[in-house]
């Protein structure tokens, strides 16, 4: 439950983040109630479901304590993101001891992904091409279906499924488990072993992250376009080179570093912020996490992406 | 040191398929790298033409130029060019230049929905190809500004129809007449009634037919009897033809009376040249009776003298006649 450690500061990465200290003292950290009804105070509905007791023992210090907790639970979010940017970019976390995790993680954030999203990829590609084509047909517009078909699937919509997918089915989980061994002191001993657990718990499942963003969004951008070119043109080749050239066009330099640079962060949001400490807890106190409000957070940076990749492509 | 929740069930093949997920990621994106490049025309090797046209709106890097409907080029740059026009670079791959000769014509065309086309035409084919870099002007055919101008026009046309159409318009008066007109056509007097306007005028039109009608049977009576006429005429012609012409007829007569009259003029030369031998001699005998009168003007002269004298005489007689018979006149 404590994260107070040994005295002397050390010099490797911490398994919470840069912003969580051994040394940190925290007061509310003592009444498991208190620290309960700290995090409740953050949101409304936790408010709503509160008993009367708590109610009464709310202080309007609470709430003048929220703003300055929020901005510094961001800070340890960009602490940690950029804890993991360094690890992931140092040749030293690839080494040959690090290769049976980073496999695991990889495999477990990918594979049993694969089959549902495909599928489920596949299906709502087809549902859209099908709505996009009928309806550029029906006004005599069908020379733009492909262009439209492009911009809204590939560019757009497909990007976003699969962060969220992947932010669902594998981050969010891996994010409780990391929560979980937080909670049970089991990073701490870990550390205290001399082992990392930024390298060797945390980054493997951050990569795995980052790797099924990729490896899907690549797969879902691929079938849809191969399943656009089926739908206009059937199965024949006679209209690829129409087709290639019309893709082409859609794809011009500026979309395409904004879809690869909207891509690379969609991977590092889903990846970095779910295993994160989380701020609400003044570093201290890890409770399980609320997901709902993970969840949120989580959709929130993600839009912000998404009408930052907007604004690049359209204005 | 223990790591419960880390100590995950084996996989089998666990780095297996790692390696073969990543394989698929790196395939996957090296692919989809590719495969836009090509798509992008980075592959292929293109030659330019550079079109000139008024103003590039509309015209935007990596659009479309067709030919015949299939796109053959791309726009790479647009750039404002030190004439004020716009220069549109296109970029055709070697393999569809051979669509684009000297002769080939370009235009920008804006339609009411959709973006700007660019097309190439190329009428013969035979020409020859159009070099590297070459420079069109371009034409551009903008339906939307067509429209103010064709707008404006319909205004136009649609108040001349308005003014066509009205109550008191030229068109609905000539309309009512011609309605008038009709009624009349398929009235009685029918279309000579149209023609005349009153049936005055169409009664006596009437009679004169009628008239006309009779004069016409008596000319063809009076065209019968010219015919009996000239019939009888022919007759006279043949007659007096023989009368004439006949082997009794006034021709021959007339020839032998010419024969004879040239014998008579034979004869009377003759005549006459006996008559200029009388006057030869008459002249002969003229000039010695202008001898014999000569010689008479001095007889004369000498008888007259004598006859002087002779009276003379008879008065010198007279005067010393006692006798003398008084020749004194007494007046009353």
């Amino acid at each position: 439950m404590s994260l107070s450690g040994p005295a002397p500061v050390p010099p490797r990465s911490t398994p919470q983040g840069g912003s969580v200290t051994p040394d940190d003292k925290v007061p509310a950290a003592a009444d498991p109630v208190l620290a309960r009804f700290g995090r409740a105070g953050a949101t409304a509905g936790a408010v709503a479901s509160a008993g009367a007791e708590q109610l009464r023992q709310m202080t309007p210090a609470m709430f003048t304590r929220t703003p300055l907790r929020w901005l510094k639970g961001w800070w340890t979010v960009a602490q940690f993101g950029a804890q993991m940017l360094v690890l992931m970019l140092s040749p030293s976390s690839y080494r040959r001891s690090q290769h049976q995790a980073l496999y695991y993680q990889l495999h477990a954030a990918s594979m049993p992904l694969l089959p549902g999203f495909t599928a489920m990829s596949a299906v709502l590609s087809l549902v859209i091409i099908r709505i996009v084509v009928a309806t550029a047909q029906s006004y005599g517009l069908s020379q733009y279906a492909l262009d439209v078909l492009v911009r809204t699937l590939v560019l757009e919509l497909l990007p976003l499924l699969v962060a969220l997918y992947v932010a669902l089915r594998f981050t969010m989980p891996a994010g409780e488990a990391v929560a979980e061994l937080r909670e049970r002191g089991q990073l701490q001993a870990l550390w205290q072993a001399g082992g990392d657990p930024a390298r060797d718990v945390l980054l493997p499942r951050v990569l795995g992250g980052v790797f099924a963003v990729v490896l899907l969004a690549a797969l879902s951008a691929v079938m849809a376009l191969v399943m656009t070119y089926v739908t206009l043109y059937g199965f024949t080749s006679w209209g690829l080179a129409a087709y290639t050239r019309d893709v082409g066009q859609v794809f011009n330099p500026a979309a395409t570093v904004i879809l690869c640079m909207k891509a690379f962060f969609f991977s590092l949001v889903v990846a970095i912020l779910p295993l994160a400490p989380d701020p609400r807890h003044d570093g201290a106190a890890l409770q399980r996490r609320d997901e709902i409000n993970q969840l949120g957070r989580l959709f929130a940076l993600i839009l912000l992406i998404e009408v930052l990749s907007l604004v690049g492509n359209y204005y | 040191m223990s790591q419960p929740s880390e100590t995950p069930p084996p996989i089998p093949h666990l780095e297996l398929k790692a390696r073969l997920l990543l394989l698929v990621m790196v395939v996957l994106v090296a692919g989809a790298i590719a495969y836009l490049m090509y798509a992008r025309g980075a592959f292929e090797r293109t030659q330019e033409v550079v079109l000139i046209a008024d103003d590039s709106e509309g015209i935007s890097v990596g659009m479309n130029m067709t030919f015949s409907g299939f796109a053959i080029g791309r726009v790479g740059r647009i750039e404002l060019s030190s004439e004020g026009n716009a220069r549109i670079i296109v970029n055709v791959p070697q393999k569809d230049a051979h669509w684009l000769r000297e002769s080939s014509v370009f235009t920008i065309e804006s339609g009411l929905v959709g973006g700007t086309k660019i097309r190439a035409f190329t009428g013969v084919l035979t020409d020859p190809p159009l070099p590297d870099g070459a420079e069109r002007k371009v034409l551009r055919g903008d339906a939307a500004a067509e429209i103010p101008r064709m707008i404006a026009s319909v205004r136009e046309l649609v108040n001349n129809l308005g003014a066509l159409t009205g109550s008191d318009a030229p068109l609905n008066r000539s309309l009512a007449n011609l309605q008038l007109t009709a009624e009349k056509l398929n009235g009685p007097r029918g279309a000579i009634g149209v023609l005349l306007g009153n049936d005055a005028d169409a009664r006596r039109l009437s009679q004169t037919l009628e008239r006309s009608n009779a004069l016409l049977a008596r000319l063809d009576t009076l065209v019968l009897k010219a015919d009996g006429i000239a019939a009888r005429t022919d007759g006279i012609i043949a007659h007096a033809d023989e009368q004439v012409f006949g082997s009794n007829g006034l021709m021959p007569e007339t020839r032998a009376t010419v024969v004879q009259l040239n014998g008579l003029l034979a004869e009377t030369r003759n005549s006459l040249k006996k008559v200029d031998a009388v006057l030869v001699e008459a002249q002969a005998i003229g000039a010695n009776t202008r001898e014999a009168t000569t010689d008479l003007g001095a007889l004369r002269a000498e008888v007259e003298a004598s006859l002087r004298k002779v009276e003379h005489l008879v008065n010198e007689v007279n005067r010393k006649w006692p006798f003398a018979r008084d020749a004194q006149i007494k007046l009353p």
